[in-house]
């Protein structure tokens, strides 16, 4: 039979004696026993004793079997003598369902398949195409040597392995050892070791331009599959090349939204995103590639999308456990940044106080080193003790031209205040210098005997242990009132905080603070910057309650200084205290509204405390201290000693201006908002609160001048606005507050000479017109009676609450709505902007008025930069409906002159039909009025201009 | 072992008793057919093609030949085409046309003697570039075909002037990613595996296992070579990690005493790579995992990397015969169907159930 033939490999027996005899083995009898076999570790033992019982030779006991196989399994489940032949299932061994189940899959996949294999066959063949396509024959006949060079190896090999071997030598032969002895022998080669990266050589696109349909989706599906397979043995790249050749013949969302988690792996976050997001085109809502964005997003630190994926992805699937854990480890990681966060803010922040600070004190100091060669020692050390106060942390302390410290700086110019900003930039200059020249300054000071070096300096140039020997100077620094002991462990807490061993510093201000109250020392202020530094230090040691403390009393001491408010507000902050984080840093914005770690710290804790209040979130805040305007010169009042006070009143001084001007602006908004609510009497003594700090602000006079005339005093309010005149001499408002002032106070010359001067700056002040009207009446009458007999009328003061909170913008306001427009227009920009705000809200009468209001003659030149088809077909609008009827002549003026605009022609072939229809009504409606100024030829050739 | 349901299991749907002897089954591709390939008694060669229907095997269609048909394969024809190639105890390599009776669309005589082994790329979309096929004799040759080329071999792998020549029985095709790439494993009766790098046209790799080689299969044919699973007589498997080769160790390996007799098969799961069966010499399948470690290669004290090789797991066995099982094919379409036939004569259909969740 021809099977003999074919019955390759030889058919054999199985090995003789695969159990091995009870007797070879010699278990004992003694142990095939409960006890023994429950006590017995030895697992190659055990399978032993199975071997026996299973044998029966010593008898069937088949629970002792079990018994048996059951530890057995316990001590080594992969142990070959648990392996049992079982017989080849059976529908019938399966439960009803689940085999009726598998019955109908493979019923309806006999249906497909018979189905696409008949579709199949009717597809016509491209074999001319497929072959075109191929690559080449590899050859002809090309021979493979069937061993490698080395004949020696293959002799050996050859001698020593022959077959067929006996099957007891099978049995004995340990094939690993077997390796290892030929691994042994085999000759050593220089090659290098090959390794197959998966994802090498793999073309990332296939071309199945060729391949029908179904080809394609097979092939698609097999790609995707091969990707699969990558990723289950981590090849990700791999993977993530077989996806790409799924996609590229056949984009599908499985393959999208496995290869961006392919990516998420590769941690190729962009790529995954993309992947995510093409997913969700294809099918809006798909949960995986939410999830799977929502975790790249958590990756790439964008939490808050991550968290708005994660929730559409739970909205759907509330029970999805993955979106569930990682939502919470993605808000635990919020959690655990926010501090992280505030600590970087904080930074900022310290920095930025620092950096005030340390301006100051140098300018301080600079302004006081003209004195230094006449000022004997002592002197010229109080000089420098400011600086040592400031320089608190200034670890952080980067040159100003760092990006973080413009930001804060500017808050401090944006209510026009020049001077402030000059100043502001003086200061950083410098700072700057004097940093550039250190050594220069320390070498200066070091002239000057005991003068003390630069701090921040030295600990630049070198970077002190604590304790340092080498800087004595430094070290021995006084501070303020602080006797040297207490003043030389304050400086060397700074220089560890500078050095980031809080712990430390902790140490030496505490030294610090005890040696101060043991002296019985009068001199709140510098216990206070003990305090507040000691509380820096609790704060970068985490120890949030000790810094609060530390704060509270630094507060105590001195009430609102900005770093213990700062500071414990930080603190209230990371203990999740978020009331009262609030209330201190509202309470740091009134001191210092420029604070920007305050300002951004306050609206997250605004969100958090409404998510967690809700609307009425405010009423549950405990009441947040007003800051008083002393708050700052508080200090000034500290007890003076002598050598003290220059250096104190010039940082005062610089304190309160700083401040004075964050307090000016918190004051005069305060103010408008009273205004806005009626309480004059309120609004009047935030009004003078803020002239105190700037007396030289116009628009704050008028404000107050409004206030007194609300409240009828009048007086006053005539002195206010006398005053504002005084700073700006054409200011409307003040003329017109006055007027009605002078009306209150019946001396209705003045107020009539005011009202003139209103509207010869503006005549389209109706209020003034009318006012003035009444006046005039008034005057006469009371020109007429000689006294004033008649009842005083109300005064009508009729102007918006929006208009007192700008009262220096006025000036360039674009018009708005039905107001009055300022019509003072100056410049084409001025123009052009005003025009162009008219134009966005198609306000015609607004750009009528403007037209009323502008010499035909400036008119080319206020559009040369505006001029286009849009604003032509306006203007003409504006002219045609509002002006022709009440001035033709003007409107005959503007065109007349409109045409000669710089690129008017130009713009006029670009006209769109439209506009130009315009055109023509407006001069088929010229034509039609009749008008002493000019004819209707005249409209002619003026048409024939523009049409 | 202790929650029997949870597991894949091995489920006989149906088998079929035939009057003559199979050595090969196979899924015709994108199709529920199945073509099976073997000799009468009386010496000639019988193709038949069967189809499922309603839980049984539906004969469609029956050839006999001059020969008996030792082997064949799908893997070197379009999917449109499914030309079945075919090695008979001639030595001639025949493809047909399945639809169209009568004359195959290529003859070649290859080799010599019985072709043991056939196996093709590069068809029904599975690697990259030409289609070839290649052939493994009784001859000790081994030859790649192209169909392009009537007469004459690509690639002919024979023992020089001199040498012995050893009994190939099997060949498998691999490392097929791009157009350029691909590798040829074989397996002889002396134990020698031997991976034929059709690119440069050399002898990459060789090692001995000890033991006839009766089967050796690349997890995948279109991917950068990653595992191959070769089977001996004496009923251990070896698992190669074909990932990263050293210099002088090669690529390292796993070994496993799966059955009590030959193996005679081992096919990957086209839907799993890591996953495959054994047929063994009692007529038992063995259903294995395999399981990466966690790094797949290391380097050794030259500092050269060397592979490490992962873990097998039997996910299940099961015993459908007392005679040798000598083929094996999962169903390319169909996941978790599979034909075998044994020496029996019959033929099964078999469905493993639960394999997506291992």
């Amino acid at each position: 039979m021809s099977r003999t033939e074919a019955s390759f490999p030889p058919h054999h027996l199985p090995p003789p004696h695969h159990h091995p005899l009870p007797q070879d083995c010699s278990v004992p009898v003694e142990h095939l026993d409960y006890d023994y076999i429950g006590k017995c570790k030895d697992v190659k033992y055990l399978e032993k004793i199975c071997t026996v019982l299973r044998s029966g030779d010593e008898g069937i006991y088949p629970r002792l079997i079990m018994f048996c196989e059951d530890h057995l399994e316990k001590l080594d489940p992969r142990s070959l003598a648990l392996r049992k032949e079982k017989p080849v299932s059976t529908a019938a061994c399966l439960p009803n369902d689940e085999w009726s189940h598998i019955a109908d899959e493979l019923k309806t996949w006999q249906e497909e398949t018979k189905a696409s294999e008949t579709s199949l066959k009717q597809q016509s063949m491209f074999d001319a195409l497929v072959f075109e396509n191929m690559p080449p024959i590899r050859g002809s006949n090309c021979s493979v040597p069937l061993c490698q060079t080395s004949v020696k190896k293959e002799k050996r090999t050859l001698s020593r392995h022959t077959l067929p071997r006996d099957y007891r030598q099978w049995d004995k032969f340990d094939v690993e050892k077997e390796f290892e002895k030929i691994d042994r022998n085999v000759d050593k080669h220089d090659a290098p070791a090959i390794i197959h990266q998966g994802h090498a050589n793999i073309k990332t696109k296939v071309d199945a331009s060729l391949l029908t349909q179904q080809e394609k989706l097979l092939l698609a599906h097999r790609e995707k599959e091969k990707g699969n397979e990558a990723f289950r043995a981590k090849d990700y790249e791999e993977a993530v090349a077989y996806y790409s050749r799924s996609l590229s013949i056949q984009p599908a969302v499985a393959a999208y939204n496995n290869r961006a988690q392919a990516q998420i792996h590769l941690q190729s976050w962009h790529n995954a995103t993309r992947d995510c997001e093409r997913v969700l085109e294809l099918e809006p809502g798909n949960m995986k590639a939410l999830l799977r964005r929502g975790t790249v997003h958590n990756h790439m630190g964008n939490f808050q999308m991550a968290v708005e994926d994660l929730r559409v992805v739970l909205r759907e699937e509330p029970q999805n456990a993955a979106a569930t854990k990682l939502l919470l480890e993605i808000e635990k990681r919020m959690k655990e940044r926010e501090p992280e966060q505030r600590r970087r803010g904080k930074q900022i922040l310290i920095q930025e106080v620092e950096e005030e600070d340390d301006n100051v004190n140098t300018r301080a100091k600079e302004t006081a080193r003209p004195v230094e060669p006449s000022q004997p020692v002592g002197g010229e050390e109080s000089s420098a003790a400011p600086v040592e106060r400031g320089d608190m942390g200034n670890t952080q302390k980067k040159p100003h031209s760092r990006g973080d410290g413009g930001p804060h700086s500017e808050p401090n110019n944006s209510h026009g205040h020049r001077r402030g900003k000059g100043a502001s930039a003086d200061k950083y200059r410098v700072t700057q210098e004097s940093k550039e020249k250190v050594a220069n300054g320390s070498g200066k000071r070091g002239s000057t005997a005991s003068a003390p070096a630069d701090p921040s300096s030295s600990s630049r140039k070198e970077p002190p242990v604590g304790g340092h020997a080498g800087e004595p100077a430094s070290l021995d620094a006084p501070c303020g009132a602080l006797p040297p002991p207490l003043s030389r462990l304050k400086n060397e807490g700074n220089l560890l905080f500078k050095n980031g061993q809080f712990s430390d510093a902790l140490e030496k201000y505490s030294q610090a603070i005890q040696g101060f109250t043991d002296s019985g020392m009068d001199s709140p202020e510098d216990l206070c910057i003990l305090y507040s530094n000691r509380a820096a230090c609790y704060l970068k040691d985490g120890n949030c309650q000790e810094c609060i403390q530390d704060c509270t009393r630094a507060l105590e001491l001195q009430p609102f200084s900005l770093k213990p408010l700062l500071r414990r507000a930080t603190a209230y902050d990371s203990l999740e205290r978020y009331r009262k984080a609030y209330v201190d840093y509202k309470t740091v914005l009134q001191i210092d509204i420029s604070v920007q770690a305050a300002n951004d710290s306050v609206s997250r804790i605004t969100r958090q405390l409404i998510e967690e209040d809700g609307p009425e979130w405010r009423e549950k805040l405990p009441e947040i201290p007003l800051v008083p305007l002393s708050a700052q010169q508080h200090r000034r009042e500290g007890p003076p000693s002598v050598e003290l006070l220059q250096a104190r009143a010039e940082k005062a001084a610089r304190d309160a201006e700083r401040t004075a001007e964050v307090r000016f602006t918190a004051v005069k908004q305060e103010g408008n908002d009273f205004v806005k609510k009626g309480q004059y009497q309120d609004a009047l003594g935030k009004y003078t609160e803020g002239l105190q700090l700037k007396p030289e602000e116009c628009a704050v006079y008028t404000n107050r001048a409004l206030c007194y005339l609300k409240l009828e005093r009048f007086t006053e309010a005539k002195q206010d606005c006398d005053a504002a005149l005084k700073v700006d001499p054409t200011n409307k408002k003040a003329f017109y507050r006055r007027a009605l002032a002078n009306r209150g106070l019946k001396d209705y010359v003045a107020c009539s000479s005011d009202l003139q001067q209103v509207l010869q700056q503006d005549p389209n002040v109706q209020e003034a017109e009318k006012e003035l009207e009444e006046v005039t009446v008034l005057l006469r009458q009371s020109l007429a009676n000689v006294s004033p007999a008649k009842p005083r009328t109300t005064v009508p003061i009729t102007e918006v609450a929006g208009d007192e909170e700008t009262p220096g913008a006025a000036q360039s306001e674009s018009p708005r709505g039905e107001e009055p427009i300022n019509l003072q227009l100056t410049n084409a920009y001025e123009y052009g902007q005003a025009l162009n705000a008219a134009r966005c809200s198609g306000n015609t009468a607004a750009c009528a008025a403007l037209l009323a209001s502008t010499p035909p003659e400036r008119l080319p030149h206020f559009l040369s930069t505006q001029l286009d088809g849009n604003t032509i077909s306006f203007i003409m609008q504006a002219l045609d409906s509002h002006l022709l009827e009440k001035d033709p002549h003007l409107v005959y003026q503007h065109l007349h002159h409109l045409h000669t605009t710089h690129r008017f022609s130009v713009v006029l072939m670009l006209l769109e039909k439209d506009e130009r229809r315009h055109m023509t009504q407006l001069f088929e409606h010229m034509s039609a009025v009749q008008s002493a100024e000019f004819t209707e030829n005249d409209v002619q050739n003026l048409a024939n201009k523009y049409i | 072992m202790s929650s029997p349901l949870d597991k894949p299991q091995i489920i006989s749907h149906f088998q079929k008793s035939l009057n003559y002897t199979v050595f090969d089954s196979k899924w015709i591709p994108c199709s529920a057919k199945f073509v099976c390939l073997g000799n009468y008694a009386r010496g000639t060669g019988v193709m038949q093609i069967y189809e499922v229907q309603q839980g049984e095997a539906q004969l469609i269609k029956e050839q006999e030949f001059p020969k008996p048909i030792k082997c064949g394969t799908f893997g070197a024809t379009s999917l449109q085409q499914r030309h079945l190639a075919t090695g008979d105890f001639g030595g001639n390599l025949n493809i047909w046309n399945l639809e169209v009776s009568g004359t195959p669309v290529f003859s070649v005589k290859a080799h010599k003697e019985i072709i043991n082994s056939i196996d093709g790329v590069g068809g029904l979309g599975i690697g990259d570039g030409a289609p070839e096929i290649v052939t493994g004799s009784r001859d000790g040759t081994v030859k790649v075909w192209d169909t392009r080329q009537k007469d004459s071999p690509v690639a002919n792998m024979e023992p020089g002037e001199g040498e012995t020549k050893r009994d190939c029985w099997t060949v498998a095709l691999g490392h097929a990613f791009n157009d350029q790439d691909r590798c040829v494993c074989a397996g002889y009766d002396n134990g020698d595996i031997k991976l034929f790098d059709l690119r440069n046209m050399s002898l990459r790799w060789e090692t001995n296992i000890k033991n006839g080689v009766c089967c050796v299969e690349f997890d995948r044919k279109d991917i950068n070579m990653n595992k191959l699973v070769a089977t001996s007589l004496e009923g251990k498997f070896h698992v190669f990690d074909m990932r990263t080769q050293h210099p002088t160790k090669g690529f390292s390996s796993v070994s496993e005493k799966a059955h009590k007799s030959t193996i005679w098969q081992v096919k990957h799961l086209p839907q799993n790579r890591d996953i495959f069966m054994t047929t063994g010499g009692a007529g038992n399948l063995n259903l294995w995992k395999y399981e990466y470690p966690s790094q797949r290669s290391k380097t050794d004290s030259d500092d050269l990397a060397v592979g490490v090789a992962g873990s097998v797991t039997l996910l299940q066995n099961a015993t459908v015969s007392t005679q040798p099982i000598a083929s094996l094919d999962w169903s390319p379409d169909k996941k978790g169907l599979c034909v075998c036939s044994g020496f029996d004569q019959t033929v099964r259909v078999l469905i493993v159930t639960k394999l997506s969740q291992v």
